[in-house]
């Protein structure tokens, strides 16, 4: 994982953390997480693909959907909470 | 005033102290008062904190004189620095949550002045009143709203495959994610219904194989699953939590166990896997129909096949090796589960176009006439309508009527070329005439070495074959399973 400050200029990006951090239960599609969120669909997108890549957003994709949820892993969670904390 | 209605009206203070309507009140107030300062007390008197500015002002200093003196309407009096202040009680129903304070007026204000503060005040708490309605109403809701659409999500997920193993896979995936859990168990009843048959079991950390002896069926009424199936009341404990699956009757349990921040499960984490079992219950049924169907499918296929050989042995129907080696370039084309479905019914039947073809031709050595060639393309299309009355094969006919063209437009019933010859059918055509090249029949040629036929096979890539599935099959020759495909042919 990149270092977070830098992931998180992206703007998009940062409301999908605070958003995940807030709902880690959630399971939605991009289209799903930008009305929770606001923002346009495509940067949404783009930002939840590039989390997933960087290992701070899970996928379950199927033939006809692609779902997005907030990764399992205890010491990327952490890390997020403490930089959402001293936000 | 118990301490919890005491910390409730503290709460309401601070938070409309800060809100956007007081901003408002605040400034139009500055014009009306003539620039004053505007502070906050609770309903015993004390400054409400609120970024200092009460600590900066000394309220303290003079409340103690002038407290006794608060009434439910507006007051004006002097502080203990002698100069005028203005205060208004904050009244919600019937109790008074505070007061708000403007101090140090440089004028006594007229009472008109003090009536629009006063108007301004009592639209400002109805605005905050509203704003707080609006906020509760979010913040129950919201969750609430997102919980839906993620089940929404999982039943998108879960109803977008019939493939039973990989169902109960997504379900404990899935089940892993929303409960934020290290673990997550699916199981289901066996048929005698005594047994509970684990399916599914995920490690955040580790991958269980299915030989672990966590894989070991347990007893109705035994251990926590157990139990469930056999009342099927949920459970819910701090580090587990498990849920009965159920339709008519109980078919299984999920299970949670250890949150991954070592938080206890809570009921509202109940709710919603109890919610995705009522999911994963319809989704697991649809899986179970479709095998069902699947079956049915397969034992009519056989049948049918079973009746034609009758007729005449390994003339419409082809060795289970070639049924293999057609599904084997399938998965190596990555056709989709349905496509090679239908193309494995297609394999179970590929010659039932012959059925109506007289012996004389169908096993005549060497080339034909142009008079046999034109009855084979005849007869051909006339013996498809046997099966043609089984609607889950209609997928599979253009399969079987196809798989005798050719890639370059050359071949029969249609003469279709490339791409218009269904991929099933360019498959079937690569394994017919691998088959055919490397078994013995009595009205085909001399038999050839399996090198030999795939070199062949090169040969015609392009010309007869489809290149990609010619490739594909080289690929299925390279893996050691390919020897059980050639069986007693080669």
């Amino acid at each position: 994982m990149k270092n977070i400050k830098r992931l998180l200029k992206n703007d998009a990006a940062k409301k999908i953390l605070f958003f995940f951090n807030e709902n880690p239960n959630c399971i939605d599609t991009a289209k799903g997480i930008s009305l929770w969120i606001g923002g346009g669909a495509n940067d949404i997108q783009k930002a939840l693909n590039q989390l997933v890549k960087e290992g701070i957003v899970t996928s379950h994709q199927t033939a006809s959907t692609i779902a997005y949820a907030y990764t399992n892993n205890k010491q990327i969670v952490k890390k997020i909470e403490k930089y959402i904390k001293n936000t | 005033m118990n301490e919890s209605e005491k910390k409730e009206k503290q709460e309401f203070l601070i938070k409309f102290s800060k809100s956007s309507s007081i901003s408002a009140f605040r400034s139009l107030c500055s014009k009306i008062l003539k620039k004053s300062r505007c502070a906050f007390l609770d309903s015993e008197y004390k400054p409400v904190k609120y970024g200092g500015e009460c600590n900066h002002l000394k309220l303290g200093k003079y409340l103690a004189r002038i407290k006794s003196s608060f009434l439910r309407e507006y007051m004006i009096f002097k502080c203990s620095c002698g100069k005028i202040c203005l205060s208004f009680p904050i009244i919600q129903g019937s109790s008074i949550y505070g007061y708000v304070l403007f101090i140090h007026l440089t004028a006594e204000p007229k009472k008109t002045a003090v009536d629009s503060a006063r108007i301004c005040m009592d639209l400002a708490l109805k605005e905050f009143q509203k704003e707080q309605e609006l906020t509760k109403l979010y913040e129950t809701i919201r969750p609430r709203a997102i919980a839906l659409s993620t089940i929404h999500t999982i039943h998108r997920l879960l109803s977008s495959t019939l493939d039973m193993d990989e169902l109960i896979e997504r379900i404990a995936r899935l089940t892993l994610q929303v409960m934020r859990s290290r673990h997550c168990s699916i199981m289901l009843l066996d048929e005698s219904k005594k047994y509970l048959i684990p399916k599914a079991m995920i490690d955040l950390d580790k991958e269980i194989p299915k030989t672990d002896p966590k894989y070991k069926k347990i007893k109705l009424g035994l251990k926590l699953e157990g139990k469930v199936a056999k009342t099927g009341k949920s459970v819910l404990l701090r580090n587990s939590i498990c849920v009965p699956l159920v339709e008519e009757d109980i078919i299984g349990v999920i299970s949670a166990g250890d949150k991954t921040n070592g938080a206890p499960f809570d009921k509202f984490e109940l709710e919603i896997l109890i919610t995705l079992a009522e999911q994963a219950v319809i989704a697991v049924k649809n899986a179970q129909m479709y095998e069902e169907q699947e079956k049915m499918a397969y034992a009519s296929i056989k049948t049918l096949a079973a009746l034609l050989d009758s007729k005449s042995p390994n003339t419409f129907t082809h060795s289970d090796q070639f049924v293999k080696m057609v599904l084997a370039i399938a998965e190596q084309m990555k056709l989709s589960r349905e496509d090679i479905v239908n193309l494995h019914y297609s394999a179970l039947l590929p010659d039932t176009g012959k059925f109506s073809i007289p012996d004389e031709i169908l096993k005549k050595p060497g080339s034909l006439s142009s008079r046999e060639y034109a009855i084979i393309k005849k007869q051909h299309l006339e013996s498809l309508k046997i099966i043609e009355h089984l609607e889950f094969l209609k997928p599979a006919i253009p399969i079987i009527r196809h798989h005798h063209e050719k890639y370059d437009g050359t071949g029969y019933p249609d003469g279709l070329k490339g791409g218009q010859i269904p991929v099933g059918a360019r498959i079937m055509a690569v394994a017919n005439a691998f088959e055919a090249m490397v078994s013995a029949r009595p009205y085909k040629g001399k038999k050839i070495s399996v090198s030999q036929a795939i070199k062949e096979l090169e040969k015609n890539k392009g010309s007869q074959f489809d290149p990609e599935a010619v490739d594909a099959f080289i690929r299925v020759t390279k893996k050691p399973e390919f020897e059980n495909m050639l069986g007693a042919s080669a």
